[in-house]
């Protein structure tokens, strides 16, 4: 079977799956979609593929995806031997869910920042600017309490699941929506951590981490 | 109070736990963005948040643990001083010492990290505790950004006392509620961050910080809702240094003699049979970056100097350390250091030079010391390891005892391997071994005596490895000089031309004219006296340049080498 991802190069729910998959060294093939400037998510036949027209959509054999947080959910339960990533556990499973929804939360706010300044969309910068630092607040305030009891993740579990990855690349890229993460430091130090998991890939716009301290 | 540019105040500007290992925190202060990190050794470094090259933000780099790495194009600035120490677009070059970021006073007290607008290397305020501040075991709040103006934030902070117990004001944007220490970061015009301190670690530290978060965070919305109803004020505008005239000029050829630092010898031991170490440090603060290779000219009690490698890795500014070689034959150079020069003596060393500059673009590194020349190419070993580059150090002694820094070298991470007491013609094959074939991209680094510097040499050109790939470093010049020439020599640039007599150097002449020119080691093994050739062709007699340099005659050292030709035209 061959995995194919309808991808466009600068989104990052395109990222999300391309960077669970590396993570998960899984081979997959791409078709690049014009999004911007070439609407090519509007065509016919990309509406076909997903009627919502939206990207990402991953094929897998007969099966056609759409929605990102899906198709993490997808990867993971499909792909993932360990299943760390989408665990089994009922309340685990609701909580990473929980961030999924947030990470739909951060691409109506952080990501339509980002269009909208650089991509030319007609969103209302200063609302949506003001959203994702609304939402930030809480990430930083939930990670840096974390931080003090040894949660490492956005979830409960000691390792990363998809919920980090799910809201990991629209974090990352705020800056170009004008969005400073300076008053978030819990966050960045989130985005280390998330930058250092082995298979980690960037995109353009997420630099990559260096090296933790080696375990002495 | 309207908050000034040039407010010398400290503030804290991050929480310690803000600061992990190998991570960069932005932040921020009267306008001044800062890029701050935590190296390996604890020193938190507190530096103007952009790339002197580009302008790109620092904390978006990397902390590699001793350098902080711009993401951009990957110039590498040392711990505790941000002088650069490697740019990889010109891997075989030195940076110039000059490249050093803007970087602030810092302290790290009361679980918070300290700092001031303040010129670092001339602090007119020190940093001073807050009043009471001894008389508790500090525990940090999680800091509270709040979008209004520090001084409103203060306000707020000040409704929050009963009644009954007014806060009382500290020194600065600060103020005590009962036993807590409130301080306002003042971040800009309209921004700050409230930083708390309890006085002791509570019983149940989660409740506690959760109970503080939330008043904090209900003071924050509250101040934040009254901010929106006002005008916003204008942000800071801090003004940006421009890169400095001595970065963006040609500079005046530097005079390396010129400037010294005195230093106290901290530690004297003796590292192996025949090499004492010497820990040299800096009176206060720290001593400039070095790169991997470099060495410092240390002045010795009876007026001689002499170069000697330094073997610290990256970041490593305290002191120096240095190792020389106890020589029975020594003319009272490394004697003087070795017999006469004690523990807390002072002695006065040159700023770090760099002859010997290492690349950190190869595949593949081959470092290969022979007795005291173990010095740089510890450096080196140490730079790549910190860096998780691949290398292999080989390390030539005639005994076991004369094994020098041991333990350094037991702590490094790449393949070392030490040659003892081999035969002549073992060493040969070793070497040969060692080097192997030549492929793109790798380099070899020696350092040791002549006689295994020329068998290198030799051995790796015969193997297929160009000059360029060759890096070496002699400790001194053995070749006989013949100095029987006679000839005249023109100055272009100062326009004179000066006849050199037979028994006289270049140099000596043109000083005897009045010229200052650079020199060091005057006998052709340091390259501090590079001159370039214009015009003539060149008798050379030095060890630094290869033989493909000495081919191309457009270069020479002045305080030993020639002219084969009647006149020689020099770019001085």
């Amino acid at each position: 079977m061959t995995i194919t991802l309808h991808d466009f190069e600068l989104s990052g729910n395109c990222y999300k799956l391309r960077l669970l998959m590396s993570i998960l060294q899984l081979r997959y093939d791409i078709v690049p979609v014009d999004f911007f400037p070439g609407r090519e998510h509007k065509s016919d036949a990309f509406l076909r593929l997903n009627p919502f027209g939206q990207l990402p959509v991953l094929q897998d054999g007969d099966l056609t995806l759409s929605d990102s947080g899906a198709i993490l959910a997808y990867l993971a339960r499909r792909y993932d031997a360990s299943g760390q990533w989408f665990p089994d556990d009922p309340a685990v499973t609701a909580e990473v869910l929980r961030w999924h929804a947030v990470a739909d939360d951060i691409t109506a706010t952080a990501s339509a920042a980002r269009l909208a300044l650089g991509f030319d969309y007609p969103f209302d910068l200063e609302k949506t600017q003001a959203g994702a630092h609304r939402i930030f607040r809480i990430i930083d305030e939930h990670l840096w309490f974390g931080e003090k009891s040894g949660r490492d993740w956005l979830a409960s579990p000691a390792h990363p699941t998809t919920a980090d990855i799910a809201c990991f690349p629209y974090v990352m890229l705020s800056e170009e929506g004008g969005i400073s993460r300076q008053d978030y430091p819990a966050l960045r130090r989130w985005t280390d951590r998330v930058r250092r998991i082995p298979g980690f890939i960037v995109m353009s716009g997420i630099f990559p981490a260096g090296p933790a301290l080696p375990a002495a | 109070m309207t908050l000034s540019l040039s407010d010398p105040a400290w503030y804290p500007i991050a929480s310690s736990d803000d600061l992990p290992f190998r991570h960069v925190y932005q932040g921020q202060l009267l306008g001044r963005e800062l890029a701050v990190w935590r190296a390996d050794d604890g020193n938190v470094n507190v530096w103007e948040n952009r790339c002197l090259h580009r302008g790109v933000r620092l904390s978006i780099g990397i902390n590699e643990g001793a350098e902080l790495k711009c993401q951009y194009h990957g110039w590498r600035y040392a711990n505790r001083s941000a002088g650069c120490t490697y740019i990889p677009a010109h891997p075989a070059d030195a940076p110039a010492r000059r490249i050093q970021n803007k970087i602030y006073p810092v302290a790290e007290a009361f679980g918070l990290v300290w700092s001031a607008a303040q010129d670092s290397d001339n602090i007119e305020r020190p940093f001073a505790p807050f009043p009471g501040a001894e008389s508790g075991q500090w525990f940090p709040l999680r800091p509270m950004p709040v979008n209004a103006a520090p001084e409103d934030v203060l306000a707020g902070l000040a409704t929050l006392a009963p009644d009954d117990r007014p806060a009382d004001s500290l020194p600065g944007l600060a103020l005590r509620l009962g036993d807590v220490v409130y301080f306002v970061q003042p971040v800009d015009a309209g921004r700050a961050v409230i930083r708390g301190l309890l006085p002791s670690t509570p019983a149940d530290a989660t409740q506690a910080l959760r109970h503080y978060n939330e008043m904090l965070s209900k003071l924050r919305d509250r101040l934040e809702r009254a901010a929106a109803k006002k005008p916003a004020p204008e942000p800071l505008a801090p003004a940006f240094d421009k890169v400095s005239a001595d970065l963006a000029t040609m500079p005046d050829i530097a005079i390396p003699r010129g400037n010294t630092i005195p230093v106290v010898v901290k530690r004297k031991w003796t590292s192996a049979d025949g090499v004492i170490g010497f820990e040299l440090a800096a009176r206060e603060g720290h001593l400039p970056t070095f790169q991997p290779g470099a060495h410092i000219d240390v002045h010795l009690p009876n007026g001689l100097i002499r170069q000697y490698s330094i073997t610290n890795g990256p970041g490593e500014l305290m002191s120096y350390i240095i190792g020389v070689k106890q020589e029975s034959a020594s003319k009272g150079g490394s004697k003087v250091l070795v017999e006469t020069v004690r523990q807390g003596d002072m002695l006065a060393i040159s700023e770090p030079r760099n002859n010997f500059p290492l690349r950190r673009d190869a595949t593949r590194t081959v470092l290969i010391a022979g007795g005291i020349g173990i010095t740089p190419l510890l450096s080196m070993a140490r730079f790549l390891d910190k860096s998780s580059l691949p290398y292999e150090l080989h390390y030539f002694t005639r005994a076991c005892e004369q094994v020098a820094f041991r333990g350094d070298l037991e702590a490094l991470h790449g393949t070392v391997l030490i040659h003892t007491g081999l035969p002549r013609a073992e060493i040969g094959t070793t070497i040969s071994t060692a080097l192997g074939a030549w492929s793109q991209a790798q380099h070899v680094y020696v350092c040791g005596p002549s006689a295994m510097l020329e068998s290198v040499r030799t051995t790796a050109a015969a193997q297929g490895w160009p000059d360029e790939a060759i890096h070496f470093e002699y400790f001194k010049n053995d070749k006989p000089i013949d100095d029987s020439s006679a000839f005249d020599v023109e100055l272009a640039r100062s326009a004179m031309t000066l006849h050199v007599p037979a028994g006289k150097t270049i140099l000596e002449v043109m000083r005897d004219a009045g010229l200052t020119v650079p020199s060091s080691c005057e006998q052709g093994a340091c390259g501090t006296c590079l001159t370039t050739v214009i015009e003539g062709e060149v008798d050379h007699q030095d060890v630094y340049l290869n033989d493909s340099e000495k081919a191309a005659n457009t270069c020479m050292m002045t305080c030993v080498s020639r002219a084969k030709s009647a006149r020689l035209v020099l770019d001085i």
